[in-house]
């Protein structure tokens, strides 16, 4: 098996995301061009909302950096990070991006026409230490942007009481004055309210097409997360909407027919932490044994409903929730969530991608196995990276998949 | 190694397992925290005894178990102590949210280890009057959960609590300023000690060993030999890495550590009501990378150089430590403008390679050439 290979694609729409990524790229250098301000924020806030209601243009630094291991371009990236002095012990999204806007950036030979330069950051309060440090060094190498720190409680979901609400939503009402007084526009609430209810529409389809994995056989996999570009980068926009549709209408027809993506559905497998993203190859290799992945961890992050009525509450309360959603700020919800996805997609066994660029998606993964075993699912620990493939062993990775396929297909009655 | 200053601390640090079931046996009741960043004082107004939870100085077996080898070694140190029995005298655990590795740590601990009550309290990171607000209405909360395990909170209380734990900081920020003027004799072996067993036992105790130890300290002192430095870094548990730089030719004046200086600047805070005292003590402190950014810090870290006159800066950061490691490239490039020579060493769960160490060491004290 390759170290970096692609995922195949078999819904026709899986195979328009190409398309659909190039076009929001293209989006982003035509605000720079136009003079529509660029925004610089982390994924999975409410920051997004507000940035397609006000008409500014929001960028994702992390999300550049799936795009950079399809390109290959981490081990040039890495090289920049590491040569400033950064630890190759660092989450491997913040030696990317960093090693990016130090070398490769504004260059010649950027994929997609690379990232426009930022007019404004909004670095995260609430996420994880590393999406902080990474702003914190964005700040640095963009002086001149305007930035914003908002301030988000660190709080699980299950602790969150009205002081935390309040706060967060203090926090997206200092966030809105900020964009107003930069960019001199002002914020229509009811485009704001059209915005959310776009968004809104996003995640049900989003949780729609993930209970279409529940099939047997599912007619959606892991290979074709890549689905997801568009609830990093386009929630709260009508193409976001429009794909999603296309996406769930396919789903449906293929559900309904019985169309599986493998002929022949042995095994349904679990996904705990990041893809490989330099290798989504590693989902083929499940599927040439007869194993497909039906559910993970890090697409719960936009199973959340918004509320349009009351657009700056249901922000906060996603920015909130997002990110507590899929990593160890209480790892007895994200258990709760393994362990009943599992009993929902009907899942033979699980992987669990012990991710040593991922701390907190890593951390508590070893009480998800035992508990995993308690009900008779059996799980693997891969040891892998989602952004470095120096960290990743393929040799290691095949001799244990192969021993772990194979005891869950003998555990289903199929002979070798 | 240990002076005699510092005896009676090691004397604790050594027996911790024992110092902890004879708090426990007078009816104390404990709570485990990792990070300084914790409400130490509302932890103690409420009834119990905080303890910092420190790592071990043995390598780990258990611990694997439950966290993967790419966390801090100090963070897996304290599980494997944790596993070992070294702490079944804990009620609880309280967690200031600092880090995503801590707060990681601290779910696992309730999970396998129990931990009642059980608590991760979010931090503002920015100084406006909603924070402070916000901040206190998590206090609050903190104290609520307390009250329910069995706690007594009040304000007066409170005020006791900050009063013990600022007469502590004072004594400590005292002992700080003779070690800035060179006049300590103490190692920071010696130093560090002192501050563990602060860690351990009860605030009133402490106090009192603190009084003694500042009382026995000769007035004068030789400034000793070796290059003035400032360590800079998140938590030292063994002293040794801190003997094998004094060895080599260095002499820790100052440090910027959560085991250190960065537990006891400022003394106190001001405000209205003990709880925004609290407060105002949280919002002012030494900065700890996983609260602020390297900007922040650094006019800060150069202000200590200067006031100690320390001539050269050694990082010392548990590996993986991302708060650290992230803020290492734009201090040192800072440091390096500045003509400041800088070093850094990793404290890899394994134990340090004590010869190539001191090799290293030696080499860039002798560069220095004090
Ligand atoms: S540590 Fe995890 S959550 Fe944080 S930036 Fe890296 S990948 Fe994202
Ligand atoms: S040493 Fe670093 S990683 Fe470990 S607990 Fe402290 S801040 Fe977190």
């Amino acid at each position: 098996m390759e170290k970096s290979s692609k995922s195949k694609k078999r819904l026709n729409t899986a195979k328009e995301l190409p398309l659909i990524i190039a076009e929001y790229y293209q989006e982003c250098h035509e605000a720079k061009k136009e003079g529509r301000p660029v925004g610089w924020m982390p994924p999975m806030n409410g920051g997004i909302e507000l940035f397609y209601a006000m008409g500014l243009q929001p960028v994702f630094p992390e999300n550049w950096s799936p795009v950079c291991a399809a390109f290959g371009l981490t081990h040039k990236n890495f090289e920049v990070c590491e040569g400033m002095g950064y630890s190759r012990d660092l989450c491997g999204y913040l030696r990317n991006i960093i090693g990016y806007v130090h070398g490769m950036m504004g260059g010649p030979d950027n994929p997609l026409g690379g990232l426009p330069e930022p007019d404004i950051i909004l670095p995260p309060q609430g996420g994880c230490s590393p999406v902080m440090k990474i702003f914190q060094a964005l700040m640095r190498r963009f002086p001149q942007a305007r930035t914003f720190y908002a301030d988000m409680p660190q709080v699980a979901i299950e602790n969150i009481r009205d002081h935390h609400m309040n706060y967060a939503v203090f926090e997206m009402k200092r966030l809105v004055n900020f964009l107003e007084e930069v960019t001199g526009r002002k914020l229509d609430y009811d485009r704001l309210k059209e915005v959310v209810r776009l968004s809104d529409k996003a995640c049900e389809l989003w949780d729609e097409i993930m209970s279409y994995r529940r099939f047997i056989p599912t007619p959606i996999s892991a290979s074709e997360i890549g689905i997801m570009f568009v609830m990093v980068t386009r929630q709260g926009t009508q193409t976001a909407v429009d794909y999603l549709t296309r996406v769930r209408d396919e789903l449906k027809e293929r559900a309904e027919q019985k169309v599986g993506i493998l002929e022949n559905e042995k095994v349904r497998l679990f996904w705990d932490n990041i893809p490989l993203w330099y290798n989504m190859g590693l989902f083929n290799y499940f599927e040439k044994m007869g194993g497909v992945v039906v559910a993970e961890t890090y697409s719960a992050a936009w199973s959340l409903r918004l509320d349009a009525d009351n657009p700056m509450e249901t922000l906060a309360r996603k920015t909130l929730t997002s990110y507590p959603l899929v990593s160890c700020v209480s790892i007895k919800k994200r258990k709760e969530m393994v362990l009943k996805a599992c009993r929902e997609y009907a899942i033979d066994g699980a992987i669990l991608h012990r991710n040593k660029s991922c701390v907190p998606i890593t951390l508590g993964q070893m009480d998800i196995k035992r508990e995993l075993e308690e009900m008779d699912i059996p799980a693997l620990i891969i040891d892998a990276d989602h952004m470095d493939d120096r960290n990743f062993s393929t040799a290691q990775f095949q001799t244990r998949a192969d021993a772990f396929m194979e005891m869950l297909l003998s555990r289903k009655g199929y002979s070798l | 190694m240990i002076s005699d200053l510092a005896r009676p601390f090691d004397e604790i640090v050594r027996n911790m397992d024992q110092e902890l079931q004879t708090l426990a046996s007078e009816g104390k009741r404990l709570i485990g925290y990792f990070c300084t960043y914790t409400p130490v004082e509302l932890i103690h107004a409420s009834g119990f005894i905080p303890v910092r939870i420190l790592g071990d100085a043995g390598t780990v077996e258990k611990a694997y178990t439950l966290t993967p080898d790419f966390i801090c070694p100090y963070l897996r140190k304290a599980v494997e102590k944790g596993l070992n029995g070294s702490y079944k005298c804990l009620d609880g655990l309280v967690q200031g949210y600092t880090c995503d590795a801590a707060c990681g740590v601290a779910n696992i601990w309730e999970a396998n280890m129990g931990a009642d009550p059980f608590h991760i309290l979010p931090l503002p990171y920015v100084d406006q009057d909603e924070s402070r607000s916000f901040l206190r209405s998590g206090l609050e909360d903190l104290a609520e959960i307390l009250k329910r395990a069995g706690g007594d909170f009040s304000q007066e209380r409170l005020a006791d609590s900050l009063d013990i734990y600022g007469r502590i900081r004072t004594l400590m920020s005292e002992l700080y300023e003779i070690r800035y003027e060179h006049r300590l004799p103490l190692s920071a072996e010696d130093f560090l000690t002192i501050v563990q067993a602060g860690f351990i036992t009860a605030p009133e105790r402490y106090l009192s060993m603190l009084h003694d130890l500042i009382d026995a300290l000769p007035e004068t002192c030789d400034p000793g030999e070796g290059v003035p430095i400032l360590v800079s870094g998140s938590l030292i548990e063994e002293t040794k890495v801190l003997r094998i730089i004094e060895e080599s030719g260095g002499r820790v004046v100052a440090d910027d550590l959560c085991t250190g200086m960065r537990n006891f600047v400022p003394a106190y805070g001001h405000g209205s009501d003990p709880m925004d005292q609290l407060i105002d003590r949280f919002m002012n402190r030494f900065p700890c990378p996983s609260r602020s950014s390297a900007e922040y810090r650094l006019p800060r870290l150069l202000d200590l150089m200067k006031h100690s006159k320390a001539c050269a800066m050694v990082f010392v950061f548990q590996k993986y430590c991302t708060p650290h490691l992230s803020d290492y490239p734009f201090l040192n490039d800072a440091l390096k403008d500045k003509g400041i020579p800088s070093i850094m060493v990793e404290l890899d769960e394994t134990g340090i390679m004590e010869g190539q160490l001191k090799t290293r060491l030696e080499s860039f004290f002798e560069m220095i050439g004090w």
